[in-house]
């Protein structure tokens, strides 16, 4: 029936950091989760449910302790399996980003992972252009800046490049939009957006926040305590009234409680409106109808 | 690269602490501290094989009495090991009995450069005996007293030299307190570099032992953005403090007052005679 790639696929996930230590804790307790080819998926979750312990597993820097990843076509329960190949086509994008910045120029920074896979000089280069131009950075302009006098909002993009330059074809962010200015989200949200529709990248983004998450993922997953918990298209997720999502630590999207609010007040306006968009259209229409 | 092997803060046990409410997490810090003190020093002059197993069985001991799992304690050894057996086996391949001193060094081999000896054998055991024994001393020490407690603990014990000779005690007791903060904190972040550079394609560990250029090299995109995040983390809690009006030692009350019960005399007492027996009896062997 469907005829879509899965190209993630976690099993009742368990793990537990710094087992057999008096420090240990279980960070994952039963995770279920899947993700087809080209989706945008959103992991939400309050701070310390989960989320970066279950991404850390699907390019391979955790393994399963108990239950099942597979991502592509590889089986990360085999202790043999190649994960160096597997972290090439899964690129991890850890929270900010920019502290993992090591070298001089901008170019050689982005150029670190092409490298790395002993590519030509031809080719390294060609890469670093493509990740650069894919983030925003114009290559000529960008390469041979120093790499610690660029804003926070740039040095974010340059480690994304960094990412991007091992063409990978699913990109996992770890809390991409935290810690930058408004402009800066903007610029970032309709980047990963131009990713995912352009070149087709399936995308995984761990997230605290509803309101970034409504506006890229095509659907989410719900960790509270180390479980899915829900699952479903941003708009199945947010129909939950704020106080069973208000249990996992979850808020409404900032819009949809404004609208919660006018609904209450005996305006008639539908109260499930994701997006301000969608919201000033729900507000034009009551309007001209009242 | 072994699976769990990016788990670096599990093998960092100097710097943690680890409540159990054990008589040795009771101790009054200034005691633990001269009682450990007397025991190193009973580490470092012991050289005798039974002297050496007397320690083990004591540090063993002063494990149990922690209450803090053995294999955690131990677990601090495994990153050292390699180093640990290299200079084992330098030690006894290389150690003429003219360096090693001692009396009545039979000759077990002897080739070219390579001359191993009964003394080179015995130095090599003992030193890594002394190895274990210092890691336990110094690892239960930081497991069981908070970091505050130690450094009131030296703040206390060198008070006197400050009164006398203007010894900045107090300044001492906060790079030690911050120095040992940091520890866990490194590893944590050591762990995260590790994990986000080997995420865009780094390869650790994976040249040659002797491509050692090669090496060092890899470890630049780790070593790079580790001290930088050093120096911003030195910034910030420099202006934390400066923030919070902190003025140093003078005139400084403190929220926890340290008392001492007879109880801590009695194992201090107990500590010192341990370490006095250790270094007075001519073991034999």
């Amino acid at each position: 029936m469907d005829t879509r790639e899965l190209v993630i696929e976690v099993r009742d996930l368990v793990y537990t950091h710094l087992r057999d230590t008096p420090f240990a804790v279980q960070a994952l307790k039963g995770v279920d989760m899947e993700v087809w080819r080209g989706e945008a998926v959103a992991v939400l979750g309050p701070t310390g449910s989960g989320k970066s312990t279950l991404v850390q597993h699907l390019n391979g820097l955790l393994r399963p302790q108990h239950g099942r990843v597979r991502v592509l076509d590889y089986d990360l329960s085999d202790p043999n399996v190649d994960v160096r190949a597997l972290r090439r086509r899964v690129g991890l994008v850890f929270q900010f980003p920019e502290a993992q910045l090591f070298e001089r120029y901008v170019g050689d920074d982005v150029a670190f992972g092409p490298r790395q896979l002993g590519l030509s000089r031809e080719e390294v280069r060609a890469r670093v252009r493509e990740a650069m131009e894919a983030v925003g950075l114009d290559f000529e302009g960008f390469k041979d800046r120093l790499t610690f006098t660029l804003s926070g909002g740039e040095q974010r993009r340059v480690a994304l490049a960094g990412v991007l330059a091992l063409r990978p074809e699913i990109l996992i962010l770890d809390e991409p939009l935290a810690g930058l200015d408004p402009a800066g989200r903007r610029r970032l949200i309709a980047l990963l957006r131009r990713l995912k529709g352009e070149r087709g990248l399936t995308l995984v983004l761990v997230s605290h926040d509803v309101d970034d998450v409504v506006l890229l993922a095509d659907r989410c997953f719900v960790v509270a305590d180390g479980r899915t918990v829900m699952a479903g298209t941003p708009r199945e997720l947010f129909s939950h009234p704020p106080a069973t999502l208000a249990e996992f630590g979850l808020r409404p999207p900032s819009i949809m409680t404004t609208m919660h609010a006018l609904a209450d007040r005996g305006i008639p306006v539908r109260r499930h409106c994701l997006t301000v968009d969608e919201a000033a259209d729900e507000l034009a229409r009551a309007l001209e109808g009242g | 690269m072994i699976v769990e092997s990016l788990e670096l803060r599990r093998h960092v046990t100097i710097g943690q602490y680890v409540p159990t409410g054990s008589p040795l997490h009771r101790m009054d810090p200034r005691f633990k501290l001269v009682a450990f003190v007397a025991l190193v020093v009973a580490v470092t002059f012991t050289g005798s094989y039974l002297g050496n197993v007397a320690l083990l069985a004591l540090m063993g001991g002063l494990i149990l009495l922690s209450r803090v799992p053995a294999r955690y304690v131990l677990g601090g050894l495994r990153p050292a090991l390699p180093v640990l057996l290299l200079l084992a086996a330098l030690q006894v391949l290389l150690y003429t009995p003219e360096f090693t001193g001692g009396e009545g060094c039979v000759t077990l081999f002897r080739a070219w450069f390579v001359h191993s000896t009964t003394c080179s054998v015995k130095l090599a055991i003992v030193s890594a005996a002394r190895f274990v024994e210092l890691l336990v001393l110094t690892s239960l020490l930081t497991l069981t007293t908070t970091t505050t407690g130690l450094a009131h603990g030296v703040e206390h014990l060198f008070a006197p030299l400050q009164r006398r000779f203007g010894f900045p005690a107090h300044e001492l007791a906060l790079t030690l307190t911050i120095t040992l903060r940091f520890v866990p904190t490194f590893a944590e972040e050591l762990e995260r570099l590790i994990k986000a550079q080997v995420s865009r394609g780094a390869d650790m560990g994976g040249a040659s032992w002797w491509r050692a250029l090669r090496r060092a090299r890899a470890l630049l995109p780790i070593m790079v953005p580790l001290l930088l995040g050093a120096l911003r983390r030195a910034e910030m809690l420099v202006l934390a403090m400066e923030a919070r009006g902190y003025v140093g030692g003078r005139g400084r009350t403190r929220l926890v007052e340290l008392r001492s019960t007879p109880h801590d005399a009695v194992a201090l007492l107990l500590a010192l005679l341990a370490a006095a027996a250790i270094l007075t009896v001519p073991w034999p062997w």
